[in-house]
């Protein structure tokens, strides 16, 4: 069985998709930000990391440049759909969903997600993640 | 001048002339009748004349016949012989004139001893000098009129030589003032027997020269200034218009985004929650409509990143446009009624341009429909047009100068068209003229996302009641069949 971790600030998130990823027979863990989440990556073993891109403390594209480097056998799922940021940080050109998106699969994301997402949309990323079996 | 310098002068020479005329007319009168009287002195001294009274009395007639004489006598002995043919009224004065005229009574009277043994006698003649005077005042008149005339003459020449030497300067000043007055055309240059005013006319004329060239290099400048400011406000126009957009994207997008976190939640919920409710329920049946509502507020949000360029990077392609218009008038055509005329104006082949065909055919789709749903009653002309632009020309605002070719995709429509307010605003989001209800307001906004994405130029002409015309510019890439279609590589968004 599968072990997953989902990285995410908003709390509604966490909880709903660690029911839909329970349903489908993973075993979730959820982590508020990136410290958190190394944390417990270094404390149990887990095969795969959902994480939000922007969150506050660390950045999701530096969380998986961490991952990256510290477990480079844990498939990434990247998902964005922008949110955590004030209207005044909103910079058009360079921060779009699409940039961030850009720079987590730079970084080493495996799949990408924009929210809203269906739970297909999810369990197919998850499993084009683990089949993708090219290096870091 | 030449009459002031006459009037000095003239006087002055007849009172000179006058002088020498009355000196020599009256030198020769003297000269004459002393010489007369001298021989007749003589005949008395040297004849015997005046042993007889006879002789006497013929000798003094001669002195009177011989010139102009009216009085002769000789007083010999205290006897006085005097010539019958002397003048009644004139009478010896007492003494003999010195010079012509003196006497005063217009006799020149002359007195001369006569020298013979035995006699003491004195010869007294007189002359008229009337004669004389009156050919002194002849010779006066005609000296008066040989100066007038000679000053009628100088008059003339002067006034004459004047208007012919003015002439030429009396032109320049003319055209001077109408230099003055602005009418630059008529050259300055004279043609004259004059060297020194050919010369000052061909000064002047480079003056005039520099002048037109200094006036046409200002109105030049004022022209180009005034054409500057034009464009200045009319960029800051569409500067202002940007921004407006552009704020309006930024906070479009902000609220997409924090929809797209609300909306993640729901849709996973809803589907976890429509897994565990019994088929046919009525709570299954709820939350699909939950899950429907859902849906449509990911497309509303996806219409909304659109317009702020946040939907994904498009696919951008070297593309003809040709097929794509015939693509979406397909699919467009299919939707409205046949009330419409539906007409397409393809100006030949056009250059590729670089674009994302499907985003290209929702840019058609959407402007069409706006157009339709412009038209009064559903009916009226509905023309889709492509042709190419080549530069140099006026930038797609009209304003600013482009470098490269263009390719034009122009959409007009027969409807009501726009006032100046409407064209302003009509690419916000959900900014709409029509019934609340009837469309979303994200139409246009979404066309505006876009154009921009490809780096194409809108700009719209309406007039109102006439109609509305959406004009396209994307820069036009290699001229047609030049270039095989490249694609663009992107990397990123596989979503």
């Amino acid at each position: 069985m599968k072990s997953v971790l989902i990285i995410e600030d908003e709390a509604a998130i966490r909880r709903v998709l660690t029911r839909v990823l329970e349903r489908a027979g993973f075993i979730v863990r959820t982590a508020e930000n990136g410290d958190d989440a190394l944390q417990q990556l270094r404390a149990a073993e887990v095969d795969i990391v959902i994480t939000d891109i922007i969150m506050p403390k660390m950045h999701g594209v530096d969380a998986i440049k961490r991952i990256v480097k510290e477990f480079s056998r844990i498939r990434i799922i990247a998902i964005s759909g922008g949110g955590n940021f004030g209207i005044t940080d909103y910079k058009p050109d360079a921060i779009t969903t699409s940039a961030y998106l850009a720079a987590a699969r730079k970084a080493g994301a495996h799949a990408l997600l924009t929210k809203p997402f269906q739970t297909a949309e999810v369990l197919h990323a998850i499993n084009l993640a683990t089949s993708d079996t090219r290096p870091h | 001048m030449v009459i002031a310098l006459h009037a000095i002068v003239l006087p002055v020479l007849y009172y000179g002339l006058s002088l020498v005329v009355s000196h020599s007319h009256g030198d020769v009168f003297i000269q004459h009748v002393r010489t007369l009287s001298r021989n007749i002195a003589d005949e008395l001294e040297l004849g015997d004349s005046l042993e007889s009274p006879r002789r006497l009395a013929d000798v003094l007639d001669l002195a009177i016949l011989n010139g102009d004489g009216v009085y002769a006598e000789l007083l010999d002995n205290g006897h006085t012989t005097r010539s019958d043919l002397s003048a009644n009224n004139v009478h010896w004065p007492g003494r003999q004139d010195y010079g012509f005229t003196t006497g005063g009574s217009g006799i020149y009277f002359i007195e001369l001893p006569i020298s013979r043994p035995g006699h003491a006698a004195e010869l007294r003649l007189g002359f008229d000098e009337v004669p004389t005077i009156e050919q002194i005042h002849l010779a006066m008149r005609h000296t008066i009129w040989a100066l007038s005339a000679y000053l009628c003459v100088a008059v003339a020449v002067a006034v004459g030589a004047g208007y012919w030497m003015a002439r030429p300067v009396v032109q320049l000043k003319q055209i001077a003032r109408r230099i003055a007055s602005g009418d630059y055309v008529q050259s300055l240059r004279l043609r004259t027997r004059f060297r020194e005013l050919n010369e000052l006319g061909s000064d002047l004329d480079n003056m005039r020269n520099e002048l037109v060239g200094v006036n046409e290099r200002l109105r030049a400048e004022n022209r180009e200034r005034a054409a500057a400011e034009g464009r200045q406000r009319q960029l800051e126009i569409r500067l202002r218009h940007r921004q407006r957009l552009e704020t309006v994207g930024t906070l479009a997008g902000g609220i997409a985004h924090e929809f797209n976190n609300v909306l993640l939640p729901i849709v996973l919920a809803t589907e976890l929650a429509i897994a565990d409710a019994a088929d046919e329920s009525a709570v299954r049946l709820d939350l699909e409509d939950v899950l429907a509502s859902a849906y449509r507020a990911k497309d509303v949000v996806q219409k909304i990143l659109t317009f702020s360029r946040d939907a994904g990077v498009p696919v951008l392609e070297w593309i003809d446009l040709e097929p794509v218009i015939h693509e979406a008038l397909r699919l467009f055509g299919a939707l409205i009624p046949a009330t419409v005329d539906l007409r397409t104006d393809i100006a030949g082949p056009c250059p590729p341009v670089k674009a994302d065909a499907a985003l290209t055919i929702q840019l058609i789709m959407n402007i069409c429909t706006n157009a339709y749903q412009a038209l009064r009653g559903g009916q009226g002309v509905l023309t889709i047009s492509l042709a190419t632009r080549p530069a140099p020309g006026p930038g797609p605002d009209g304003i600013s100068a482009w470098s490269g070719d263009h390719v034009v995709l122009s959409i007009a429509d027969t409807g009501h068209g726009m006032d100046a307010g409407t064209k302003e605003r009509i690419f916000e989001p959900f900014f709409t003229t029509r019934e609340v209800g009837v469309g979303t307001g994200l139409g246009l906004s979404v066309v505006h996302g876009i154009a921009e994405s490809f780096g194409a130029s809108i700009v719209v002409d309406s007039t109102p009641d006439l109609g509305t015309t959406f004009h396209i510019f994307f820069p036009a890439g290699p001229k047609p069949s030049a270039e095989e279609p490249v694609s663009q590589t992107h990397e990123g968004a596989n979503t």
